[in-house]
């Protein structure tokens, strides 16, 4: 399993990766952590004729809370997410989520704008992207954008980037105090993609009354899925066992088809995402108001 | 002269042994942990090629055409070959049954999807692969034939046109009066089970390097070969040449269990060579090579059992129904799975008659490979959901259902229905031993109490006999002719007293250099590190076999100290002449000869050796002045089978009884393996350490096998579980770590009364694992009959009771 | 013509300078161009771990990586752990607690397990697993793996403190 013939540049500057990405056009990809482009690279799947090693440009590394955001460079690797103590203390889904990516030794090489630009439907940091509303920085040879997670995820593998966009930073707002959160999947083994996976994010006031929800369901459909049906059902609402298997029913009926393969089939993920649905509100309930 | 192999531990020529059955560091460990070991891929040879293999991308086509001019083109580009290669310097391969084998390369057809049909070498893997892409092939496609039952119906398309059919084998072997049991029975429990496709997937694929002499004709290959001897002959015969003029070399090799494979590799890269004008060629399998289309893949079963039961639970009958899928051509051996079974067919039981209809077939799918266990995995599967499906339906506690059928010991050596004899065990303590570590009443309650606040907890108990030391005759029903696997060892003393062992087998994790060295060093009373152990190739190597059917602790234990007796005897000539008495008053103990009786009148054995060689003038002239010795190692008492299958196969009958703690979370389909207790007995344990290692991997393979591993075929024959993202090994965090306990029955039969183990554990694992599952379900009304019992399935299952349950 | 790429690392503390094509993975080029053929290639798509090795102290898959993402990197390979021959604390204790069988999978687990003990000397049960969740063994079923890992980090202790003696 050996690749088929590139050429190699390491750019030093994120002007000259887009510069790079303008000429070669869709003879290109983009490296970054590699985890996910090699094997594809190995199988002959993917045939660029220019690889862009994003490795060498300066400034993409870092971990930084600016304005109320936790502001995380492009190419920081996963296991800096893992270690640092910012992101647990003031992200702990992101912190939560990160665990459950892959291994320590995916996770040394893997990055997090690889990860958000290669946009797997069953990975997490999409994910959690989506539900906790960040925003992605990009640069093009029009000059740097923004785009909002939302906007971000687009379709199977596929993103709202443009083909000589860099992606630069991923920028997540900081969750306000007493934000009840969680994150569970439901994987084949320890550390496999997830069949089904839920991320949520909840804010309750002191009666216990729900004022915001963000349901994200991945693994189910072609990108993560922010169920509103089921959200909105829970404003306004006393969180009670009743109310969130109604939730879950909901969110479960909201999918589209989802993705049927040799591990889950539609019906069997379909499932699961009400199952996670209901578990991961109980988990972020519980956790809301400094719980 | 008469050879006597010392039965027991006491037997050996030293008062208290120092290495065998303690606990020893393992002689192989450095090397391997240094990473010095030279596994196949690290062999680089002067002018050595790499080699690429095109592969079918459809699972049943012809072979219209095939263009590889621009491939030969490439100047790093030594060779290509093609179909037409193959049928001008080889044969079909061998293959069980006989007459369903094919050509290295696709000549007329493509029979699965991944079937080589050109190869190419070149001076790196990377160009070779780049030259595959140049080869233009031309394929018609024909009909797949992807479901095993529509294989074996009239109107199915053949992929052997002129055998006339896909069946393979066709045959009911019955063992005694089995309709008149079946008849009179108070309870029959009839059950269908399916057992999906898993294999060996050692993390080492296979590698050979093949260099073909152009002046002799002769062809030497170095590769990851677990039975050199065998994968000798095969090449001997599909290549066309005399059997001495193919050199098997095996190099260390990382894990077998069976399938290692390498057939095809090994014709393809020697055609290549010849091709290439005798440069070497080198061909590593890669993972997605492995998967799709070499030794991976075993036991893609359906089943029918039956088990006829007396009121009290006393089983009386089995019947088994199998349908065994081997894939495309039988170049596999995957049938001698279906053999196998034979030689433990009714487990630990009295079970006084059996029926096994056996269908092998052919379909458009990789030829199927043996795996550790070889049959035994699936059918004690079924037999002992069988066991408790019949316990269940009698309100009998599935451990009092074993408990009340086992064989007990005063009975062996038992002959089963199905003509093989266990040599000796006791079923019952190893039952009462596991029972005790499990607190087994204790984890009832706590089931009970699970129970009622609505959770799913489930106890398994699977008791089975592992089958030890492999016999040809036990895959006679599929054709395997021959008695009888000899292993040879030559045992050797320089010298300064210091011993080489040479054997015909390479490394290949079982730790058989150590044993070799255990047993040598206190049969002479000398340190483990004065035994070297050296693996020959197939020119110069004594009779072998190699690893295999749980054999190589008890065939060598055989073979070396056969060797060791010989050696003695020849010692004690010279040492009775040194010492001035006669033979009869020598003997060794303790690294000494000496005068029974006078222990004080002794020489160190070393100076025997020594005086041996350098000495002559005190040698009795019918010593001849060699202290080595070669013995060939057969089990004893073997017989040819008979028209039913029945024969004296697999020499020693290991038992173990695996008890297992899970719990299943309805709502997600996963199951928790809790608890996982064993309590096994392989008779004297040579190597207690080697023993627990076989288990501890016997039972992660078995759980794998039951919760994860699984190849799954669309109806087009394509593999969508062709990388290990999909085709899932578990990992530490999947694989229990067990509660062992051991007991020990020797075997009256074997050399030190040692049963073979190293298949252990994955005989009872599966069954054990299912067991559990399927306890824990059984408030439910449902069963779980296909394995592996995926978060899928069995969600499924749980739902399909809820829409039944009245009143919701 | 095939294009190559000047590459400098230092593996095992000694320094390298080969010219590699960009397609080549860093685990053929330690193989390969640089002999070092104890690291191991099972998979090639990162699943198995046998590939191992660690860069700039951290563990990374050889075959995952291309060996020009290695230029200017200092490398481990399992060859840096013995000292001519005589075995490094963690190599001695999976002899000692029988962490291998056919020890193919091994130059993994010993990179794995020489990167967690230097984070947590003293790692829990937990913490090993999760370590060693993804390397693949097929021969031993982990529990002496795990066992060996225990044994190591004792073994690493004592020698801090006979060291800080």
């Amino acid at each position: 399993m050996k690749p088929a013939p590139f050429e190699y540049f390491d750019p030093k500057t994120v002007e000259e990766a887009v510069s790079l990405l303008r000429e070669h056009g869709e003879d290109a990809k983009v490296l970054a952590g590699g985890q996910s482009l090699v094997p594809l690279l190995h199988m002959r799947m993917a045939r660029p004729e220019a690889l862009i090693d994003l490795s060498r440009v300066q400034g993409l590394e870092y971990i930084r809370e600016t304005d109320g955001v936790l502001a995380i460079g492009a190419m920081t690797s996963k296991r800096a997410v893992e270690r640092s103590g910012l992101v647990k203390r003031r992200q702990p889904l992101l912190h939560a989520a990160t665990l459950l990516i892959a291994h320590p030794q995916i996770r040394n090489r893997g990055t997090v704008g690889g990860s958000m630009a290669h946009a797997d439907p069953a990975a997490e940091y999409p994910a959690v992207a989506l539900v906790l509303d960040a925003e992605l920085r990009a640069v093009g040879p029009d000059g740097e954008r923004t785009i909002k997670a939302g906007d971000f995820f687009v379709s199977y593998l596929t993103t709202a980037l443009e083909p000589a966009e860099v992606l630069t930073e991923v920028r997540f707002p900081m969750p306000a105090d007493g934000t009840g959160w969680a994150f569970r999947e439901v994987s084949r083994r320890h550390g496999d993609f997830a069949m089904a996976g839920a991320a949520v994010t909840l804010s309750a006031e002191g009666a216990g009354r729900c004022t915001e929800a963000r349901i994200v369901l991945f693994g189910v459909g072609p990108t993560p899925i922010r169920v509103h049906g089921a959200e909105q059902m829970l404003v306004g609402e006393t969180l009670g066992q009743a109310l969130l298997e109604l939730a879950g029913h909901r969110a479960s009926e909201d999918l589209d088809e989802p993705l049927s393969d040799v591990h889950a089939s539609a019906e069997f993920r379909r499932h699961l995402a009400e199952v996670l649905t209901r578990r991961a509100l109980a988990e972020a309930m519980a956790r809301a108001g400094g719980g | 002269m008469a050879v006597e192999i010392p039965k027991r531990l006491e037997d050996l020529p030293t008062s208290s042994p120092r290495w065998v059955g303690r606990e020893v560091k393992r002689i192989e460990d450095p090397e391997l942990l240094t990473g010095r070991t030279q596994f196949i891929d690290n062999v680089v040879l002067p002018g050595m090629l790499h080699c690429a293999i095109l592969r079918s991308p459809l699972a049943h086509a012809r072979v219209a055409s095939i263009d590889v001019s621009a491939a030969e083109g490439m100047p790093e580009v030594a060779a290509v070959i093609t179909g037409e290669d193959a049928l001008r310097w080889s044969f079909p391969a061998a293959s069980s049954p006989e007459g369903w084998g094919s050509h290295c390369l696709a000549t007329d057809k493509v029979r699965f999807a991944g079937e080589p049909v050109a190869a190419v070498a070149a001076t790196s893997r990377y160009v070779a692969e780049d030259a595959l892409e140049l080869i233009v092939v031309d394929y018609e496609p024909l009909e797949v034939v992807a479901d095993a039952r529509k294989a074996t119906e009239s109107e199915s398309p053949l992929l052997f046109e002129e055998r006339g059919t896909n069946v393979m084998l066709q045959r009911v072997f019955t063992w005694g009066e089995v309709e008149e049991v079946f008849r009179e029975a108070d309870h029959v429990f009839t059950e269908k089970f399916r057992w999906n496709r898993v294999g060996a997937n050692p993390i080492e694929t296979f590698g050979v390097i093949s260099e073909w002499n152009p002046v002799d004709g002769s062809l030497t290959c170095r590769g990851s070969y677990q039975s050199p001897s065998f994968m000798g002959l095969g090449r001997s015969a599909s290549l066309g040449l005399p059997s001495n003029k193919v050199r098997i070399i095996s190099q260390p090799h990382g894990g077998s269990f069976g399938g290692k494979g390498g057939g095809r590799g090994t014709d393809i890269t020697a055609l290549l060579s010849r091709k290439a004008g005798g440069r070497p060629v080198k061909w590593i399998e890669d993972r997605m090579e492995y998967l799709t289309a070499g030794g991976s893949q075993a036991w893609d079963r359906q089943y029918q059992a039956s088990l006829a039961v007396e009121p009290d639970g006393r089983v009386t009958g089995l019947k088994v129904e199998l349908l065994d899928d081997l894939g495309a051509t039988g170049e596999g051996f995957g049938s001698i799975s279906a053999a196998k079974p034979l030689s433990a067919f009714t487990g630990p039981y009295t079970i006084g008659v059996a029926q096994y209809d056996l269908t092998l077939v052919a379909t458009n799918k990789l030829p199927a490979s043996p795996y550790r266990g070889m049959g035994p995995p699936p059918h004690n599967f079924v037999l002992e959901q069988m066991m408790d499906i019949a316990a269940r339906s009698l309100g009998i506690d599935p451990a009092e259902m074993r408990r009340r059928n086992y064989i007990q010991p005063d009975q062996f050596p038992y002959t089963i229905p199905s003509g093989n004899e266990y040599d000796s065990g006791d079923y019952e303590a190893a039952l009462d031993k596991v029972l005790e570590m499990a607190e087994y009443r204790e984890l009832r309650r706590q089931q009970a109490e699970a129970r009622e606040q609505g959770r799913h907890l489930g106890i398994g108990v699977a008791s089975t006999i592992e089958p030890g030391v492999f016999d040809w005759n036990s895959y006679a029903i599929v054709g395997m002719p021959g008695v009888g696997v000899p292993e040879g060892a030559t045992v050797s003393f320089d010298i300064l007293g210091k011993v080489t062992v040479r054997v015909g087998f390479s490394l290949e994790g079982q730790g058989q250099y150590t044993l070799a060295a255990q047993l040598i060093g206190d049969y002479f009373g000398l340190e483990m590190e004065d035994v070297r152990v050296v693996a020959l190739d197939t020119q110069s190597a004594p009779p072998h076999f190699g690893p295999g059917g749980s054999r190589l602790g008890v065939a060598l234990t055989g073979a070396i100290l056969g060797a060791c007796e010989r050696i003695k005897e020849k010692l004690v000539k010279l040492a009775a002449v040194l010492l001035q008495t006669e033979p009869g008053s020598v003997e060794l103990m303790d690294g000494a000869l000496r005068v029974k009786g006078m222990p004080e009148a002794a020489i160190p054995l070393a100076q025997v050796v020594g005086a041996m060689l350098a000495r002559s003038d005190l040698l009795p002239p019918d010593v001849d002045p060699r202290p080595e010795a070669t013995f060939v190692w057969t089990a004893p008492g073997r017989t040819p089978a008979d028209e039913e299958g029945r024969a004296k196969s697999y020499l020693t009958a290991a038992n173990a009884c695996h008890v297992v703690l899970v719990e299943i979370d309805a709502e997600t389909g996963k199951v928790e393996i809790l608890k996982y207790l064993i309590a096994d007995d392989c008779g004297t344990r040579l190597n207690p350490a080697t023993v627990e290692g076989m288990t501890q991997g016997g039972v992660a393979q078995g759980v794998g096998a039951a919760l994860l591993e699984e190849y799954v075929y669309d109806p087009e024959g394509q593999l969508l579980t062709s990388t290990f993202m999909d085709y899932l090994l578990p990992t530490i965090h999947e694989v229990p770590m067990t509660e062992k306990a051991a007991l020990v029955t020797p075997s009256p039969f074997s050399p030190l009364g040692a049963k073979g183990c190293g298949e252990g554990a994955i005989h009872a694992a599966p069954a054990a694992v299912m067991c559990a599952v399927n306890d824990a379900l059984a408030p439910l009304g449902v069963l779980a009959t296909e394995v592996p019992a995926t978060p899928n399935r069995l969600w499924k299952l749980i739902q399909g009771a809820k829409s039944l349950s009245p009143g919701d | 013509m095939v294009t190559t790429r000047k590459v400098h690392l230092t593996v095992n503390g000694v320094a390298h300078e080969a010219f590699v094509e960009p397609r080549m993975t860093l685990a053929d080029f330690l193989r390969g161009e640089l002999a070092l053929v104890g690291t191991h290639v099972g998979c090639e798509h990162g699943v198995c771990g046998a590939c191992t090795v660690l860069l700039d102290g951290r563990t990374v898959r050889a075959c995952l990586m291309l060996a020009v993402q290695a230029d200017g990197a200092e490398l481990m390979t399992v060859e840096g752990l013995d000292e001519d021959g005589r075995l490094h604390p963690i190599q001695e204790a999976f002899l000692e607690e029988h962490g291998l069988q056919c020890g193919f999978c091994t130059p993994g687990f010993l990179l794995t397990v020489y990167e967690l003990l230097a984070d947590s000397p003293e790692p829990s049960d937990d913490a090993i697993m999760d370590a060693l969740g993804g390397q693949i063994c097929r021969c031993t079923g982990y529990q002496p793996i795990l066992a060996s890992v225990r044994l190591a980090a004792a073994k690493l202790r004592q020698g801090r403190a006979a060291g800080a003696a």
